[in-house]
């Protein structure tokens, strides 16, 4: 090897480089879909394929035309925010009127626990029934319209939603006192509970009311006369420290005997 | 629900504790994705032990030189596999050549791997092992021949100037590698310590963490694999040789520990929301394989070992085989790291109050099998390699070929 000559081995290797590098080159052209990256970091003529898809669902307000009844029942019920095709499957065709065949009814007990069998997970306050104590072997729509599912006994109070809070208060200390006595709740919580939530406690002054010694057990406290029950009374100043009183007690079932 | 997954989600469950959301029962990431940052841990981690001959000139460690650049090879070809077979389409891994996303740490993967095995890893290789090359193509006959034809490019040029030239090359290229093999695992470390929403992983210490813990894993696999080839070999161990690797090893568990400790105290200083699940954590599910197996006797225990064996007037024999068994409990050790990093992390909920539990299944395409058998892979391609590029100095070049 001379100096001032690129050595050998570098152009042997620099070939294959060469090689493997135009090779990468026309891979990714020949791979690479025309239209990628006109509109984003994807390739753009698949809006057009999706777009061109047959179109399945039409949407509650197709079916407004025909079926007034139960659009104006699901409307104004606690189903307000399910579209009709989430139950009867998808009816665009049925819409447009070219189906043979009508969209199904799903009467089973399944579909409507997907949504209500009891889970944790679920947040406070969404109706659920553990499937074996409800009415079990019945089906569902027969005691409540899927349209509009508000049982037949609506539940005139908090339970319907809140059931396990009602239960348990019901055998508690605090039976005698009804959830607005502690919760300021505006009518509208029970159409929209989620955008309408009630106010709770927020101070140990609150329990006080009642309890704090030194307080006169109140005889219209909110509208509950509370004379007849012996209620326990404790230093509010003192009692429990700074903590708030439901970090020690659970307000809708309280305990210290 | 399939009744085979039914039953496995049952079991699963049964070993819940408090409360998990319900997609956290089963876990995501299995056995497969234990096995990747251990198996570039490896690769990275021999390349830089290579790497310490050539740059910083640590002659002592020269016998095991190629040996590691051989084994870094081996590894790092397995290095996608697991995570190519933990893919549902594995095919369209290959998106991220065609079109890089650049924002995605994952994508970028791609790249960093192929810039280290093609630029870095390859052409090291190939210019250490020219020269031989060429006269391993004069000794042999038939097919033989024809490969080392190809792989060495057709190269003939033997000249001294020719071959000077590869030792600078060699040395360029280790430069460049010791930074890119830096990046090739400080990326792995990276992906999982930006995943913000894992109090377990998130955490800017975790690409040196697991940096320094690939330097500890390569050398200590590159002795045990020093150790066993020469005896399989018959010949003689260069106890030189081996100090320099046990002392290495040493000083490095020894960095790694702290950086670990330096984690661990800084997580308990910021006492986060998440320290006491994190806690609770390391006291049950991860107990055996964390404070037994790894700090015990995959870090401690080796630490011991060492110094007894490097600062004691042992005998060389004893020195060795306890620098070999410190070697074998370091890679235990190395191997459960990976595994409390990756299970882990999966196994406490995002509620912060309860745990879950890894069931590893025996088949399947994540079982323990596979896992096996991509551990045992590599070794297999590596003997492979030393039977086509024999990396002992005795196999080396003493007469020169001549020209042509
Ligand atoms: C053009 C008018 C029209 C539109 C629009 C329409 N339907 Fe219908 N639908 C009908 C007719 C007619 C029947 C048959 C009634 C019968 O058999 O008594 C029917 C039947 C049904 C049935 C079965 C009733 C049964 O008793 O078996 C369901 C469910 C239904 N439609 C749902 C829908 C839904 C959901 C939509 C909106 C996506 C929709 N329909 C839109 C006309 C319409
Ligand atoms: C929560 C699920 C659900 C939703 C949402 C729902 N349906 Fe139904 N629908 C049912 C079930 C179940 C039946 C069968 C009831 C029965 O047989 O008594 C039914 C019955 C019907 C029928 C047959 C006549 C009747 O009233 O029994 C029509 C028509 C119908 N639905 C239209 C609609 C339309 C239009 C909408 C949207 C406005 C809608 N449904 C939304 C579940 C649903
Ligand atoms: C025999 C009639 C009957 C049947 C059948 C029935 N329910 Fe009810 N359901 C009621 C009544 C009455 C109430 C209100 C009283 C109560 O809260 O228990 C109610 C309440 C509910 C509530 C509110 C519960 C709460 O605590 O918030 C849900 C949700 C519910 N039902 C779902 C279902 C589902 C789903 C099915 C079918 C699997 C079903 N029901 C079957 C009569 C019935
Ligand atoms: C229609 C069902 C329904 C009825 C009836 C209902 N609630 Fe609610 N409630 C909810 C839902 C849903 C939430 C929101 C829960 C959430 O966002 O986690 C809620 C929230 C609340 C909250 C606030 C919870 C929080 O974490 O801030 C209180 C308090 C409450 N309800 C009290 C009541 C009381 C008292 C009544 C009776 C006067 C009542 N609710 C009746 C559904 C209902
Ligand atoms: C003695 C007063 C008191 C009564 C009576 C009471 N609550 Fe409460 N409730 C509270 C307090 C205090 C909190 C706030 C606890 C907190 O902030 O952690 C609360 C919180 C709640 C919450 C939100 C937290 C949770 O546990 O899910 C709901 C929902 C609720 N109450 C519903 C009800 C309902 C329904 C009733 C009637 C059945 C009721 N409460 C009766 C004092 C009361
Ligand atoms: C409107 C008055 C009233 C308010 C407000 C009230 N309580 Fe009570 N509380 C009662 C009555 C009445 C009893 C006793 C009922 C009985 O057992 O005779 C009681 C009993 C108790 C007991 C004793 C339980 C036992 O084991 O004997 C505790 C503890 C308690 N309440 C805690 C609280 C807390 C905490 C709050 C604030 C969230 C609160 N209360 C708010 C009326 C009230
Ligand atoms: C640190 C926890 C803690 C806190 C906070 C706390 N308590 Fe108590 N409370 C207790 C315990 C424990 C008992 C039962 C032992 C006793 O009688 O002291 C008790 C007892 C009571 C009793 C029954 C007393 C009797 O004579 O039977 C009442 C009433 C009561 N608490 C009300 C309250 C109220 C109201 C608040 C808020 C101002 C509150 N507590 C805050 C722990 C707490």
């Amino acid at each position: 090897m001379k100096s001032g000559k690129i050595p050998n081995q570098v152009l042997q290797v620099g070939f294959v480089f060469l090689l493997v590098g135009t090779s990468m080159i026309l891979v990714r052209q020949h791979f690479i879909p025309e239209s990628f990256g006109e509109l984003g970091h994807y390739r753009a003529d698949a809006v057009g394929v999706i777009a061109s898809h047959e179109i399945q669902f039409a949407g509650w307000q197709a079916c407004m035309e025909c079926h007034e009844d139960q659009v104006a029942a699901k409307n104004n019920s606690f189903h307000r925010t399910l579209s009709c095709e989430t139950c009867h499957g998808a009816a665009a065709e049925h819409a447009s009127g070219e189906a043979e065949e009508d969209p199904p009814l799903p009467t089973g007990r399944a579909l409507c626990l997907t949504c209500h069998r009891y889970l944790v997970s679920r947040p406070t306050g969404f109706p659920q029934i553990i499937e074996e104590l409800h009415e079990p072997a019945k089906l569902c729509h027969t005691c409540h319209d899927p349209h509009d599912p508000t049982p037949s006994e609506r539940p005139e109070s908090c339970s319907g939603c809140h059931a396990a809070i009602a239960r348990v208060k019901a055998v508690s200390h605090h039976a005698p006192l009804d959830c607005e006595v502690c919760h300021e709740v505006a009518p509208e919580h029970f159409l929209r509970p989620r955008s309408n939530i009630p106010r709770k406690p927020f101070e140990r002054a609150f329990c006080g009311n009642c309890h704090a010694a030194g307080v006169d057990t109140p005889a219209n406290f909110r509208g509950v006369d509370l004379t007849a029950f012996e209620v326990p009374k404790v230093d509010q100043d003192t009692h429990g420290g700074t903590l708030l009183c439901w970090q020690c007690h659970y307000q809708h079932s309280p305990e210290a005997r | 629900m399939n009744p085979a997954h039914q039953a496995q989600l049952e079991a699963a469950l049964q070993q819940v504790t408090g409360f998990i959301y319900p997609n956290e029962a089963e876990l995501h990431w299995s056995i497969l994705v234990v096995i990747y940052p251990y198996i570039t841990g490896l690769v990275a981690g021999a390349f830089i032990l290579a790497s310490l001959e050539k740059v910083f000139k640590v002659k002592d460690l020269q016998p095991t030189y190629r040996l590691a650049l051989l084994t870094a090879l081996a590894f790092v070809f397995v290095a996608p596999i697991p995570l190519q077979a933990h893919l549902g389409h594995p095919e369209r891994a290959f998106e991220i050549f065609l079109t890089p996303n650049p924002s995605s740490a994952m994508a970028m993967f791609g790249f960093v791997y192929a810039w280290y095995l093609m630029v870095v890893l390859l052409l090291e290789i190939w210019f250490e092992f020219r020269e031989d090359m060429v006269r391993w193509r004069q000794q042999s006959r038939g097919l033989k021949k024809l490969f080392y034809w190809l792989i060495s490019l057709g190269s003939r040029d033997v000249s001294p100037g020719a071959v000077a030239f590869d030792h600078k090359a060699v040395y360029a290229i280790t430069i460049l590698g010791i930074p890119s093999a830096f990046l090739l695992h400080g990326y792995v470390g990276f992906i999982f310590g930006s995943v913000k929403a894992n109090p377990f992983w998130s955490s800017v210490l975790m690409p040196i963490v697991f940096l320094f813990s690939a330097i500890v894993s390569g050398i200590s696999l590159v002795l045990i694999l020093y150790y066993i080839t020469t005896l399989l070999r018959r010949k003689t161990l260069d106890q030189k040789c081996l100090n320099a690797l046990a002392a290495f090893l040493f000083y490095a568990l020894i960095i790694d520990l702290s950086l670990e400790s330096l984690d661990f105290i800084h997580r308990l200083y910021e006492s986060e929301e998440s320290i006491e699940i994190l806690a609770e954590l390391i006291f049950s599910k991860l107990f055996i394989s964390l404070a037994i197996v790894q700090i015990l006797l995959g870090t401690i225990g080796p630490l011991l070992l060492l110094a007894f064996a490097l600062f004691t007037g042992l005998p060389n024999e004893l020195k060795r085989l306890a620098f070999f068994i410190a070697a074998i409990f370091v890679q235990v050790g190395i191997f459960s790291t990976r595994w409390n990093v990756v299970i882990g992390g999966q196994l406490f909920s995002k509620s912060f109050r309860g745990l879950t539990a890894y069931k590893l299944e025996l088949g399947g395409q994540e079982g323990l099998l596979t896992a096996l058998g991509l551990l045992i892979l590599p070794f297999i391609i590596l003997y492979v390699l030393l039977k086509l590029f024999p990396p002992w100095d005795d196999a080396r070049t003493d007469t020169k070929p001549t020209e042509g």
